[in-house]
Protein backbone atom coordinates (compact mmCIF):
# COMPACT_ATOMS: atom_id res chain seq x y z
CA UNK A 1 0.00 0.00 0.00
CA UNK A 2 3.01 2.19 0.59
CA UNK A 3 3.74 2.02 -3.15
CA UNK A 4 0.35 3.45 -4.04
CA UNK A 5 0.66 6.23 -1.48
CA UNK A 6 4.18 7.03 -2.69
CA UNK A 7 2.96 7.37 -6.30
CA UNK A 8 0.16 9.70 -5.20
CA UNK A 9 2.56 11.83 -3.16
CA UNK A 10 5.08 11.93 -6.02
CA UNK A 11 2.42 13.10 -8.47
CA UNK A 12 1.23 15.83 -6.11
CA UNK A 13 4.78 17.06 -5.36
CA UNK A 14 5.70 17.25 -9.03
CA UNK A 15 2.45 18.95 -9.95
CA UNK A 16 2.41 21.61 -7.25
CA UNK A 17 5.59 22.72 -5.42
CA UNK A 18 8.28 21.47 -7.82
CA UNK A 19 7.28 23.45 -10.94
CA UNK A 20 6.92 26.58 -8.81
CA UNK A 21 10.41 26.16 -7.38
CA UNK A 22 11.90 25.26 -10.75
CA UNK A 23 10.40 28.38 -12.37
CA UNK A 24 12.28 30.47 -9.81
CA UNK A 25 15.62 28.76 -10.46
CA UNK A 26 16.46 31.20 -13.24
CA UNK A 27 20.19 30.42 -13.23
CA UNK A 28 19.35 27.04 -14.81
CA UNK A 29 18.48 28.98 -17.97
CA UNK A 30 22.19 29.06 -18.73
CA UNK A 31 21.98 25.35 -19.59
CA UNK A 32 18.72 25.51 -21.59
CA UNK A 33 18.84 22.03 -23.08
CA UNK A 34 19.43 20.26 -19.76
CA UNK A 35 16.89 22.53 -18.05
CA UNK A 36 14.28 21.62 -20.67
CA UNK A 37 15.00 17.92 -20.16
CA UNK A 38 14.55 18.43 -16.42
CA UNK A 39 11.22 20.20 -17.00
CA UNK A 40 10.06 17.49 -19.36
CA UNK A 41 11.00 14.72 -16.96
CA UNK A 42 9.24 16.57 -14.11
CA UNK A 43 6.02 16.82 -16.10
CA UNK A 44 6.27 13.28 -17.50
CA UNK A 45 7.01 11.83 -14.05
CA UNK A 46 4.03 13.64 -12.52
CA UNK A 47 1.78 12.24 -15.24
CA UNK A 48 3.26 8.73 -14.97
CA UNK A 49 2.97 8.63 -11.19
CA UNK A 50 -0.66 9.77 -11.36
CA UNK A 51 -1.54 7.27 -14.10
CA UNK A 52 0.21 4.35 -12.33
CA UNK A 53 -1.22 4.99 -8.85
CA UNK A 54 -4.42 2.96 -9.36
CA UNK A 55 -2.86 0.17 -11.49
CA UNK A 56 -0.19 -0.31 -8.80
CA UNK A 57 -2.92 -1.21 -6.29
CA UNK A 58 -4.25 -4.04 -8.45
CA UNK A 59 -1.45 -6.60 -7.81
CA UNK A 60 -1.66 -5.82 -4.08
CA UNK A 61 -5.39 -6.51 -4.04
CA UNK A 62 -5.08 -9.59 -6.24
CA UNK A 63 -2.29 -10.93 -4.06
CA UNK A 64 -4.51 -10.34 -1.00
CA UNK A 65 -1.71 -8.45 0.74
CA UNK A 66 -4.10 -5.64 1.50
CA UNK A 67 -7.79 -5.70 2.22
CA UNK A 68 -10.05 -3.24 0.46
CA UNK A 69 -11.89 -2.55 3.71
CA UNK A 70 -8.71 -1.42 5.51
CA UNK A 71 -7.24 0.78 2.81
CA UNK A 72 -10.27 2.08 0.99
CA UNK A 73 -9.29 5.75 1.44
CA UNK A 74 -5.86 5.38 -0.23
CA UNK A 75 -7.36 3.21 -2.93
CA UNK A 76 -10.15 5.67 -3.64
CA UNK A 77 -7.68 8.56 -3.88
CA UNK A 78 -5.43 6.56 -6.22
CA UNK A 79 -8.34 5.48 -8.43
CA UNK A 80 -9.71 9.01 -8.62
CA UNK A 81 -6.28 10.45 -9.40
CA UNK A 82 -5.46 8.01 -12.17
CA UNK A 83 -8.92 8.25 -13.72
CA UNK A 84 -9.21 12.02 -13.62
CA UNK A 85 -5.67 12.57 -14.94
CA UNK A 86 -6.19 10.11 -17.82
CA UNK A 87 -9.47 11.70 -18.89
CA UNK A 88 -8.28 15.29 -18.54
CA UNK A 89 -5.07 14.58 -20.47
CA UNK A 90 -6.98 13.03 -23.35
CA UNK A 91 -9.44 15.92 -23.52
CA UNK A 92 -6.73 18.55 -23.23
CA UNK A 93 -4.51 16.84 -25.79
CA UNK A 94 -7.35 16.69 -28.25
CA UNK A 95 -8.36 20.32 -27.73
CA UNK A 96 -4.85 21.81 -27.76
CA UNK A 97 -3.78 19.75 -30.77
CA UNK A 98 -6.85 20.60 -32.80
CA UNK A 99 -6.74 24.32 -31.98
CA UNK A 100 -3.04 24.57 -32.74
CA UNK A 101 -3.41 22.86 -36.08
CA UNK A 102 -6.42 24.97 -37.07
CA UNK A 103 -4.63 28.20 -36.17
CA UNK A 104 -1.48 27.14 -38.00
CA UNK A 105 -3.36 26.05 -41.11
CA UNK A 106 -5.18 29.37 -41.24
CA UNK A 107 -1.95 31.21 -40.68
CA UNK A 108 -0.12 29.27 -43.38
CA UNK A 109 -2.93 29.99 -45.85
CA UNK A 110 -2.63 33.68 -45.02
CA UNK A 111 1.13 33.99 -45.35
CA UNK A 112 1.16 31.89 -48.51
CA UNK A 113 -1.30 34.28 -50.05
CA UNK A 114 0.29 37.47 -48.73
CA UNK A 115 3.96 36.70 -48.64
CA UNK A 116 6.52 36.60 -51.39
CA UNK A 117 8.05 33.11 -51.30
CA UNK A 118 11.79 32.59 -51.15
CA UNK A 119 13.63 30.54 -53.72
CA UNK A 120 15.61 27.29 -53.55
CA UNK A 121 16.69 26.53 -49.99
CA UNK A 122 14.54 29.46 -48.79
CA UNK A 123 11.34 28.14 -50.32
CA UNK A 124 9.74 27.86 -46.87
CA UNK A 125 10.29 31.57 -46.34
CA UNK A 126 7.62 34.22 -46.83
CA UNK A 127 8.22 37.97 -46.73
CA UNK A 128 5.24 40.08 -45.64
CA UNK A 129 4.91 43.68 -46.77
CA UNK A 130 4.92 45.34 -43.33
CA UNK A 131 7.23 47.84 -41.68
CA UNK A 132 7.22 46.35 -38.16
CA UNK A 133 10.28 44.13 -37.80
CA UNK A 134 9.21 40.64 -36.82
CA UNK A 135 10.19 37.09 -37.62
CA UNK A 136 8.61 33.81 -36.63
CA UNK A 137 8.08 30.32 -37.86
CA UNK A 138 4.92 28.31 -38.35
CA UNK A 139 5.86 24.74 -37.39
CA UNK A 140 4.43 21.59 -38.85
CA UNK A 141 4.93 19.42 -41.88
CA UNK A 142 4.38 22.36 -44.23
CA UNK A 143 6.52 24.72 -42.22
CA UNK A 144 7.07 28.40 -42.89
CA UNK A 145 9.57 31.02 -41.80
CA UNK A 146 7.90 34.41 -41.96
CA UNK A 147 9.75 37.74 -42.07
CA UNK A 148 8.45 41.24 -42.63
CA UNK A 149 9.97 43.68 -45.08
CA UNK A 150 10.73 45.81 -42.00
CA UNK A 151 13.02 43.05 -40.74
CA UNK A 152 14.93 42.92 -44.01
CA UNK A 153 15.24 46.72 -44.04
CA UNK A 154 16.36 47.12 -40.46
CA UNK A 155 18.72 44.17 -39.92
CA UNK A 156 22.28 43.82 -41.16
CA UNK A 157 23.37 40.58 -42.86
CA UNK A 158 24.86 39.04 -39.67
CA UNK A 159 21.76 39.89 -37.65
CA UNK A 160 19.51 38.48 -40.33
CA UNK A 161 21.48 35.25 -40.40
CA UNK A 162 21.12 35.08 -36.59
CA UNK A 163 17.34 35.45 -36.93
CA UNK A 164 17.13 32.76 -39.59
CA UNK A 165 19.34 30.38 -37.59
CA UNK A 166 17.06 30.95 -34.58
CA UNK A 167 13.92 30.12 -36.54
CA UNK A 168 15.54 27.13 -38.26
CA UNK A 169 16.54 25.78 -34.87
CA UNK A 170 12.87 25.92 -33.76
CA UNK A 171 11.73 24.11 -36.89
CA UNK A 172 14.57 21.60 -37.10
CA UNK A 173 14.36 20.49 -33.46
CA UNK A 174 10.53 20.57 -33.47
CA UNK A 175 10.44 22.88 -30.45
CA UNK A 176 6.74 23.24 -31.14
CA UNK A 177 6.18 19.64 -29.99
CA UNK A 178 7.98 20.32 -26.70
CA UNK A 179 5.80 23.38 -26.17
CA UNK A 180 2.67 21.46 -27.17
CA UNK A 181 3.42 18.73 -24.62
CA UNK A 182 3.71 21.29 -21.82
CA UNK A 183 0.61 23.14 -22.98
CA UNK A 184 -1.39 19.89 -22.96
CA UNK A 185 -0.22 19.01 -19.43
CA UNK A 186 -0.80 22.60 -18.27
CA UNK A 187 -4.34 22.69 -19.65
CA UNK A 188 -5.11 19.25 -18.28
CA UNK A 189 -4.55 20.54 -14.76
CA UNK A 190 -7.43 22.16 -12.90
CA UNK A 191 -7.11 25.94 -12.70
CA UNK A 192 -5.86 26.15 -9.12
CA UNK A 193 -2.98 23.77 -9.87
CA UNK A 194 -1.80 25.44 -13.06
CA UNK A 195 1.44 27.33 -12.88
CA UNK A 196 1.63 30.00 -15.56
CA UNK A 197 5.20 30.84 -14.55
CA UNK A 198 6.23 27.28 -15.35
CA UNK A 199 4.79 27.46 -18.86
CA UNK A 200 6.43 30.84 -19.38
CA UNK A 201 9.78 29.52 -18.17
CA UNK A 202 9.63 26.56 -20.54
CA UNK A 203 8.82 28.90 -23.39
CA UNK A 204 11.78 31.11 -22.49
CA UNK A 205 14.08 28.07 -22.33
CA UNK A 206 13.03 27.10 -25.84
CA UNK A 207 13.87 30.61 -27.05
CA UNK A 208 17.24 30.50 -25.27
CA UNK A 209 17.96 27.17 -26.93
CA UNK A 210 17.22 28.65 -30.37
CA UNK A 211 19.37 31.67 -29.45
CA UNK A 212 22.25 29.24 -28.86
CA UNK A 213 21.91 28.04 -32.44
CA UNK A 214 21.91 31.67 -33.61
CA UNK A 215 25.08 32.41 -31.59
CA UNK A 216 26.86 29.42 -33.14
CA UNK A 217 25.84 30.70 -36.54
CA UNK A 218 26.30 34.44 -36.31
CA UNK A 219 28.02 35.19 -32.99
CA UNK A 220 26.66 36.50 -29.68
CA UNK A 221 26.79 40.19 -30.55
CA UNK A 222 24.89 39.86 -33.84
CA UNK A 223 22.30 37.68 -32.09
CA UNK A 224 21.97 40.25 -29.30
CA UNK A 225 21.52 43.07 -31.80
CA UNK A 226 18.90 41.05 -33.65
CA UNK A 227 16.97 40.43 -30.42
CA UNK A 228 17.01 44.15 -29.63
CA UNK A 229 15.87 45.05 -33.15
CA UNK A 230 12.96 42.62 -32.95
CA UNK A 231 11.91 43.27 -29.35
CA UNK A 232 8.42 44.63 -29.05
CA UNK A 233 7.31 43.50 -32.48
CA UNK A 234 4.07 41.55 -32.75
CA UNK A 235 4.18 37.80 -32.57
CA UNK A 236 1.39 35.59 -33.84
CA UNK A 237 0.25 32.71 -31.71
CA UNK A 238 1.19 29.12 -32.38
CA UNK A 239 4.27 30.49 -33.99
CA UNK A 240 7.66 30.79 -32.37
CA UNK A 241 9.03 34.24 -32.72
CA UNK A 242 12.18 36.22 -32.30
CA UNK A 243 10.08 39.03 -30.81
CA UNK A 244 9.32 38.95 -27.12
CA UNK A 245 8.48 41.30 -24.33
CA UNK A 246 11.26 43.70 -23.55
CA UNK A 247 11.99 42.08 -20.20
CA UNK A 248 12.24 38.64 -21.75
CA UNK A 249 14.49 40.04 -24.49
CA UNK A 250 16.77 41.57 -21.83
CA UNK A 251 17.00 38.23 -20.04
CA UNK A 252 17.84 36.44 -23.29
CA UNK A 253 20.66 38.86 -24.13
CA UNK A 254 22.23 38.25 -20.71
CA UNK A 255 22.19 34.50 -21.46
CA UNK A 256 23.88 34.63 -24.87
CA UNK A 257 27.41 34.20 -23.56
CA UNK A 258 26.84 32.63 -20.14
CA UNK A 259 29.61 30.31 -19.00
CA UNK A 260 29.01 29.28 -15.39
CA UNK A 261 26.10 28.39 -13.10
CA UNK A 262 26.65 29.11 -9.40
CA UNK A 263 30.41 29.06 -9.95
CA UNK A 264 30.37 25.67 -11.67
CA UNK A 265 31.10 25.10 -15.36
CA UNK A 266 27.85 24.71 -17.30
CA UNK A 267 28.54 21.10 -18.48
CA UNK A 268 28.86 19.98 -14.85
CA UNK A 269 25.50 21.50 -13.89
CA UNK A 270 23.94 20.15 -17.08
CA UNK A 271 25.18 16.63 -16.27
CA UNK A 272 23.64 16.94 -12.81
CA UNK A 273 20.32 18.02 -14.30
CA UNK A 274 20.36 15.07 -16.72
CA UNK A 275 21.05 12.71 -13.81
CA UNK A 276 18.19 14.13 -11.74
CA UNK A 277 15.90 13.84 -14.77
CA UNK A 278 16.78 10.17 -15.20
CA UNK A 279 16.21 9.40 -11.51
CA UNK A 280 12.89 11.27 -11.57
CA UNK A 281 11.46 9.37 -14.51
CA UNK A 282 12.76 6.04 -13.16
CA UNK A 283 11.06 6.50 -9.78
CA UNK A 284 7.39 5.88 -10.68
CA UNK A 285 8.42 3.05 -13.00
CA UNK A 286 10.48 1.40 -10.25
CA UNK A 287 7.63 1.79 -7.76
CA UNK A 288 5.17 0.22 -10.19
CA UNK A 289 7.49 -2.65 -11.08
CA UNK A 290 8.04 -3.19 -7.36
CA UNK A 291 4.30 -3.61 -6.88
CA UNK A 292 4.13 -6.15 -9.71
CA UNK A 293 7.17 -8.04 -8.37
CA UNK A 294 5.42 -8.52 -5.03
CA UNK A 295 2.54 -10.22 -6.82
CA UNK A 296 4.78 -12.70 -8.63
CA UNK A 297 6.61 -13.51 -5.39
CA UNK A 298 3.40 -14.54 -3.64
CA UNK B 1 11.36 26.96 -56.65
CA UNK B 2 10.67 23.45 -57.95
CA UNK B 3 7.37 23.68 -59.77
CA UNK B 4 5.36 21.02 -57.98
CA UNK B 5 1.61 21.17 -58.64
CA UNK B 6 1.04 22.52 -55.12
CA UNK B 7 3.55 25.35 -55.61
CA UNK B 8 2.05 26.19 -58.97
CA UNK B 9 -1.44 26.40 -57.47
CA UNK B 10 -0.04 28.51 -54.63
CA UNK B 11 1.49 30.94 -57.12
CA UNK B 12 -1.78 31.12 -59.03
CA UNK B 13 -3.73 31.77 -55.84
CA UNK B 14 -1.56 34.80 -55.22
CA UNK B 15 -2.00 36.09 -58.79
CA UNK B 16 -5.77 35.61 -58.59
CA UNK B 17 -6.29 37.33 -55.25
CA UNK B 18 -4.01 40.12 -56.42
CA UNK B 19 -6.36 40.61 -59.37
CA UNK B 20 -9.39 40.67 -57.03
CA UNK B 21 -7.68 43.23 -54.78
CA UNK B 22 -6.61 45.58 -57.57
CA UNK B 23 -10.03 45.54 -59.22
CA UNK B 24 -12.05 45.67 -55.99
CA UNK B 25 -12.83 49.38 -56.36
CA UNK B 26 -13.82 49.16 -60.01
CA UNK B 27 -15.89 45.99 -59.45
CA UNK B 28 -17.37 46.06 -55.95
CA UNK B 29 -19.93 43.46 -57.07
CA UNK B 30 -17.08 40.95 -57.60
CA UNK B 31 -15.74 39.13 -60.64
CA UNK B 32 -16.84 35.95 -62.31
CA UNK B 33 -14.43 33.17 -63.25
CA UNK B 34 -14.87 34.23 -66.89
CA UNK B 35 -13.81 37.82 -66.10
CA UNK B 36 -10.79 36.67 -64.07
CA UNK B 37 -9.87 34.33 -66.89
CA UNK B 38 -10.10 37.16 -69.44
CA UNK B 39 -8.03 39.45 -67.22
CA UNK B 40 -5.19 37.15 -66.22
CA UNK B 41 -5.80 33.69 -67.65
CA UNK B 42 -5.65 34.27 -71.38
CA UNK B 43 -2.20 35.86 -71.47
CA UNK B 44 -0.84 33.11 -69.18
CA UNK B 45 -2.38 30.38 -71.28
CA UNK B 46 -4.42 29.10 -68.33
CA UNK B 47 -7.52 26.99 -68.80
CA UNK B 48 -10.84 28.36 -67.58
CA UNK B 49 -11.21 25.31 -65.36
CA UNK B 50 -7.82 25.95 -63.74
CA UNK B 51 -8.99 29.37 -62.58
CA UNK B 52 -12.25 27.85 -61.39
CA UNK B 53 -10.24 25.39 -59.26
CA UNK B 54 -8.01 28.15 -57.90
CA UNK B 55 -10.93 30.40 -56.93
CA UNK B 56 -12.68 27.42 -55.37
CA UNK B 57 -9.58 26.65 -53.30
CA UNK B 58 -9.26 30.21 -51.99
CA UNK B 59 -13.00 30.28 -51.25
CA UNK B 60 -12.65 27.10 -49.16
CA UNK B 61 -9.97 28.89 -47.12
CA UNK B 62 -12.48 31.70 -46.47
CA UNK B 63 -10.18 34.20 -48.14
CA UNK B 64 -12.64 35.08 -50.90
CA UNK B 65 -16.44 35.28 -50.75
CA UNK B 66 -18.71 34.21 -53.56
CA UNK B 67 -22.28 35.00 -54.49
CA UNK B 68 -24.60 33.51 -57.09
CA UNK B 69 -25.16 35.69 -60.12
CA UNK B 70 -27.45 33.84 -62.48
CA UNK B 71 -25.61 30.67 -63.40
CA UNK B 72 -22.16 31.97 -62.42
CA UNK B 73 -20.46 32.78 -59.14
CA UNK B 74 -19.13 36.27 -58.42
CA UNK B 75 -15.99 36.31 -56.29
CA UNK B 76 -14.79 39.13 -54.02
CA UNK B 77 -11.76 39.17 -51.72
CA UNK B 78 -12.99 38.68 -48.16
CA UNK B 79 -10.54 41.23 -46.73
CA UNK B 80 -8.09 43.75 -48.08
CA UNK B 81 -4.40 42.94 -48.20
CA UNK B 82 -3.75 45.30 -45.27
CA UNK B 83 -6.44 43.62 -43.14
CA UNK B 84 -5.04 40.16 -43.82
CA UNK B 85 -1.47 41.26 -43.08
CA UNK B 86 -2.63 42.77 -39.83
CA UNK B 87 -4.57 39.60 -38.99
CA UNK B 88 -1.57 37.41 -39.61
CA UNK B 89 0.61 39.57 -37.38
CA UNK B 90 -1.91 39.75 -34.56
CA UNK B 91 -3.29 36.27 -34.04
CA UNK B 92 -3.47 35.93 -30.30
CA UNK B 93 -2.76 32.86 -28.27
CA UNK B 94 -6.21 33.18 -26.72
CA UNK B 95 -7.83 32.41 -30.06
CA UNK B 96 -5.32 29.69 -30.61
CA UNK B 97 -6.09 27.88 -27.39
CA UNK B 98 -9.81 28.57 -27.79
CA UNK B 99 -9.77 29.78 -24.23
CA UNK B 100 -10.05 33.41 -23.22
CA UNK B 101 -8.50 32.81 -19.81
CA UNK B 102 -5.17 32.23 -21.44
CA UNK B 103 -5.10 35.32 -23.61
CA UNK B 104 -2.58 37.03 -21.38
CA UNK B 105 -0.37 34.00 -21.13
CA UNK B 106 2.67 33.74 -23.38
CA UNK B 107 1.35 36.77 -25.12
CA UNK B 108 4.26 39.10 -24.83
CA UNK B 109 2.83 42.08 -26.64
CA UNK B 110 2.63 44.29 -23.57
CA UNK B 111 3.84 47.80 -24.14
CA UNK B 112 7.42 48.35 -23.08
CA UNK B 113 8.17 51.14 -20.64
CA UNK B 114 11.12 53.49 -21.34
CA UNK B 115 12.95 51.93 -18.35
CA UNK B 116 12.57 48.45 -19.84
CA UNK B 117 13.93 49.68 -23.16
CA UNK B 118 16.90 51.27 -21.34
CA UNK B 119 17.60 47.98 -19.58
CA UNK B 120 17.42 46.15 -22.90
CA UNK B 121 19.93 48.51 -24.51
CA UNK B 122 22.17 48.34 -21.44
CA UNK B 123 22.19 44.53 -21.65
CA UNK B 124 23.29 44.73 -25.28
CA UNK B 125 25.97 47.32 -24.46
CA UNK B 126 27.33 44.99 -21.74
CA UNK B 127 27.41 42.09 -24.17
CA UNK B 128 29.27 44.22 -26.72
CA UNK B 129 31.72 45.34 -24.05
CA UNK B 130 32.44 41.71 -23.11
CA UNK B 131 33.11 40.86 -26.75
CA UNK B 132 34.88 43.84 -28.30
CA UNK B 133 36.23 41.86 -31.27
CA UNK B 134 32.78 40.77 -32.39
CA UNK B 135 31.25 44.16 -31.71
CA UNK B 136 33.62 45.92 -34.12
CA UNK B 137 32.39 43.93 -37.09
Amino acid sequence: MLVVAALVVLAVLLAWPVPRALARATSLRRAPRAALVLWQSTAATAVLAALLAAPAAIPLLVGRQVRLSEHWVTLAVAAALSGVVAVRLLLSGDRVGRNLRTARRRHRDLVDLLGVPGEGADRHMRVLEHTTPTAYCVPGVRRRVVLTQGTLDRLGPDELSAVLAHERAHLGARHDLVMEFFTVVHEAMPGFLRCDDALREVHLLIEVLADRAAVRHAGAVSTGRAIVAMAGGPKPAGAMAMADSTRVATARIGLLDAERIAGLPIPVVAAMMYAVSAVLIATPLALYLGAIAELTLV
Amino acid sequence: MPSTPRNRLGDLERVVIEELWTTADAHPEGRTVREVHDAIGVERGLAYTTLMTVLDRIAKKDLVRRERDGRAWRYTAASTRAELTSESLHHTLGELAGDTRRTALLHFLDESTPEELDELRAALAELEARRPDEAKR
